[in-house]
């Protein structure tokens, strides 16, 4: 791939404990996390979090492998932040910040992979659901997080294509300074943009074609439903949150 | 059920009506019916208004003018959701239908726009999984999929929703020939249990015929013929639509009262077959050797030390399913692909890697890919058509010599130099796409399925184009999944399989192994009948040309 993997933040089914939970719990407990792991200040702390990690990977069934892969785009970000504490502060301070970004880009990396995209976007929808009293398209926006969710991998698929096609007739995609990159970058940007509004048509019409008009009056073949395991997993990493922050 | 009373749709109230593709979609007093469990096809060329016609029909579109009846209602004026429960739509580009990532959640989708409870939905999911046999890959991720496997999952999308009536358009125009049959034999059982199926394509294929009672001929928005599909085979050659070699075979049997295949079985027939004594080791334009490459994602080798001379001058088709490593393979000739393990000598020197060199190498060897018109960018043909040369470094007085000889090389005048790509027809920027790959004049071309989606005319056109090519000494290298072409076609034939070559030569040296290895759904129709001789008559040759095969029965 010249681009970058396709199988970028695609949901790998294995039916896992994770996998069973509900969106909703996952996003809670996300959130919990992050907060948490962000101001994790000492080695002790990111350990523990690294640990949990180790765990939930491990309980997802999902392969290193694949979530290092998903995560490959995020690395230059950490090589990124680590060379710049480390000139900026000291090398333990660099590795500190850089594996803390490293733990929380990784917990995140986990909830697509484990959730299907119009689960995300349900479970969204349902938490975004009492802005809509507000105006806020809170249906429109989860469908669209979660088609887009869908898309991305078949756009990054068909950039490649665009690209090796480019390179076929003798572009040159990766020399000159800045602006001639981007110039270069041309016969690549409009065809893509040309196929996303094609697709985005076809789409549109095959959706309506299925009956599709918003969200009001739609159920769900798996309504999502709050079960006790997702108020003890909440619960948990609720509580773990708030006493590593305070301790 | 469905009643289509003079229907015009036209674009000139937009300002872009003088583009050809626009104008190509206009239909003009359409007016025909269809009766409950019946199944029809709309026969029409690219540019015929047929997907207008589908628009409309499904209700996605409102004519200009006329109107359209279910069941004695306006369409217009139907409940939406009693619309969308009546008539369900399969459109040509699978992905395109497929809104979940996940094969149940993508089936559920219509009745959970519906509002049913869900036990109803997850009953309807699993009945509609099961005709289209999907059922096994409920729990599958889409991505999962073949191209046949996510048109089937399309189907079952439509018919949870539980139509009345199936509206295809192109359903099967991007499938395999495996993909084809399936999707085929579904909608066959489908008819069988009482479906109303429209059916609208650009083909005749004769397993889909089969089952069809009433075609209707569209042509440049006006319907020029309709009638039974007994007296559509009549005049389908003079409606402008070649008729498959199976029906034509078939008719002659009739004729010439033949008792298939049992009046062969003691024939002796004379037929001389054409050696070919050419050996492409001698003269390679590639040799492969041991070339093996695996996807960082992927844990099965994609080619697994393949061995293969590629013969200079002359055009070869390489075969195999889908997944064979056909495209990867060929993305080794201009080194998009980096080699991984073995090596390929490119006129007996190492293939370059990196560099300049590379450079000059994707000038020389020119690589088309699947849908190439979806490739370009510019805003003018000259402009597209310069890019490739101007990028191999041509002088000004070259560029321009360039551009004319692109446009040469597939038949187009001067005329075409001004226009804009996207406002051509979709067989017209094909040419284009090709010529914009052939104005930097390379030695050898490489077209990953140059035919896919158009109709006879430019198919015509672009087999006669890479048969000059390959006359003036170019190498010519085409990856097909039309077997007919391939054998009729190209002088060598190398079949892949599981990542391997398995074997290349003469069509007529690659025959027994083309049967060994793809399954009769992709053989061509004169293969198919002829094998079927040869099993009980070894004396009958293999044959996969047409006019060979009616000079042998015509022996008997």
């Amino acid at each position: 791939m010249y681009f970058t993997n396709i199988s970028l933040g695609q949901y790998v089914p294995t039916g896992s404990f994770i996998h069973r939970l509900d969106p909703r719990a996952k996003l809670f407990s996300l959130l919990f996390i992050i907060s948490a792991v962000f101001p994790a200040e000492n080695f002790i702390k990111l350990s523990f979090w690294t640990a949990l990690l180790f765990l939930l990977v491990w309980v997802s069934k999902i392969s290193w492998r694949i979530i290092l892969m998903t995560a490959r785009p995020i690395f230059f970000l950490i090589i990124f932040t680590f060379v710049f504490n480390l000139f900026a502060d000291s090398l333990l301070r660099a590795l500190l910040t850089s594996l803390r970004l490293l733990v929380l880009m990784l917990f995140a990396v986990i909830l697509p992979l484990t959730t299907a995209p119009l689960e995300l976007a349900d479970g969204l929808d349902s938490l975004l659901r009492p802005l809509g009293k507000i105006g806020f398209p809170a249906h429109e926006s989860a469908m669209m997080i979660g088609m887009a969710l869908r898309f991305i991998p078949l756009l990054m698929q068909e950039t490649d294509k665009i690209i090796r096609a480019q390179l076929s007739r003798g572009a040159r995609l990766d020399q000159g300074n800045i602006f001639k990159r981007v110039r270069a970058f041309f016969p690549v940007l409009i065809p893509l943009f040309i196929i996303i509004f094609r697709r985005a048509d076809e789409i549109a019409l095959a959706m309506e074609a299925r009956g599709y008009e918003g969200g009001s009056g739609r159920t769900r073949r798996r309504p999502l439903i709050w079960k006790v395991k997702d108020t003890i997993v909440v619960t948990v990493c609720a509580l773990v949150s708030i006493l590593l922050i305070l301790l | 059920m469905i009643e289509a009373c003079s229907l015009s749709f036209s674009y000139n109230h937009h300002s872009i009506s003088n583009n050809e593709d626009f104008t190509g979609r206009a239909l003009k007093d359409v007016s025909f019916f269809v009766n409950e469990g019946e199944r029809i096809a709309i026969l029409g060329h690219n540019g015929s208004g047929k997907s207008t016609l589908v628009k409309i029909l499904g209700g996605l579109q409102e004519a200009s003018e006329g109107k359209c009846l279910i069941n004695g209602i306006d369409i217009n004026e139907m409940d939406f959701r009693e619309l969308r429960t009546t008539i369900g739509m399969v459109f040509q580009d699978p992905e395109n239908q497929i809104v979940a990532a996940m094969v149940e959640d993508d089936a559920a989708f219509a009745p959970e726009n519906q509002g049913l409870p869900s036990d109803e939905i997850q009953a309807r999911v699993d009945e509609a999984l099961k005709q289209v046999n999907l059922l096994h890959k409920q729990g599958a991720s889409v991505s999962a999929l073949s191209g046949g496997e996510k048109q089937r999952l399309a189907l079952a999308g439509a018919l949870t929703a539980r139509v009345k009536c199936l509206i295809l358009d192109e359903a099967t125009a991007m499938l395999d020939p495996v993909g084809r049959v399936h999707v085929e034999n579904v909608m066959k059982e489908l008819h069988k249990s009482g479906m109303t199926i429209i059916q609208v394509t650009h083909q005749i294929e004769a397993e889909n015929f089969d089952d069809i009672q009433r075609v209707i001929v569209l042509s440049h928005g006006e319907i020029i013929w309709q009638g039974v599909t007994r007296d559509f085979w009549e005049k389908s050659e003079a409606l402008g639509f070649d008729l498959p070699d199976e029906f034509k075979i078939k008719q002659l049997f009739a004729a010439r009262d033949i008792n298939f295949p049992e009046s062969f079985r003691d024939c002796r027939i004379n037929f001389r077959e054409e050696s070919d004594t050419y050996d492409p080791a001698k003269s390679a334009k590639f040799a492969i050797q041991d070339l093996s490459f695996k996807y960082e994602d992927s844990t099965t080798q994609t080619l697994d030390k393949v061995n293969a001379n590629i013969p200079a001058g002359r055009w070869l088709s390489i075969i195999g399913r889908t997944g064979s490593g056909k495209s990867t393979l060929v993305q080794h000739l201009n080194a998009l692909y980096k080699i991984q393990d073995g090596r390929i000598l490119f006129d007996d020197k190492a293939l370059p890697q990196k560099g300049e060199e590379v450079h000059e190498l994707r000038r020389k060897v020119g690589l088309v890919f699947q849908h190439p018109e979806d490739q370009l960018f510019s805003f003018t043909v000259r402009d597209e058509l310069a890019f490739a040369p101007k990028n191999a470094g041509f002088t000004k007085h070259e560029l321009d010599e360039a551009v004319l000889y692109g446009l040469e090389c597939v038949s187009l005048d001067e005329s075409f130099l001004d226009r804009n790509p996207i406002a051509l027809s979709g067989g017209e920027r094909r040419l284009i796409a090709i010529a914009s790959v052939l104005a930097a004049k390379p030695e050898c071309i490489v077209l990953d399925e140059p035919l896919a989606g158009l109709d006879a005319h430019y198919q015509h056109q672009i087999l006669n184009m890479l048969k000059k090519l390959r006359d003036n000494g170019r190498t010519v290298i085409t990856i097909t999944h039309d077997l007919s072409m391939a054998l009729n076609y190209s002088d060598r034939i190398l079949i892949m399989g599981d990542g391997k070559a398995i074997q290349e030569g003469s069509p007529h040296e690659v025959i027994a192994s083309i049967m060994h290895n793809l399954e009769p759904g992709a053989w061509p129709d004169v293969l198919r009948f002829s094998a079927k001789i040869h099993e009980i008559n070894k004396d009958f040759p293999l044959l996969y040309n047409y006019e060979d095969f009616i000079s042998c029965i015509s022996q008997i």
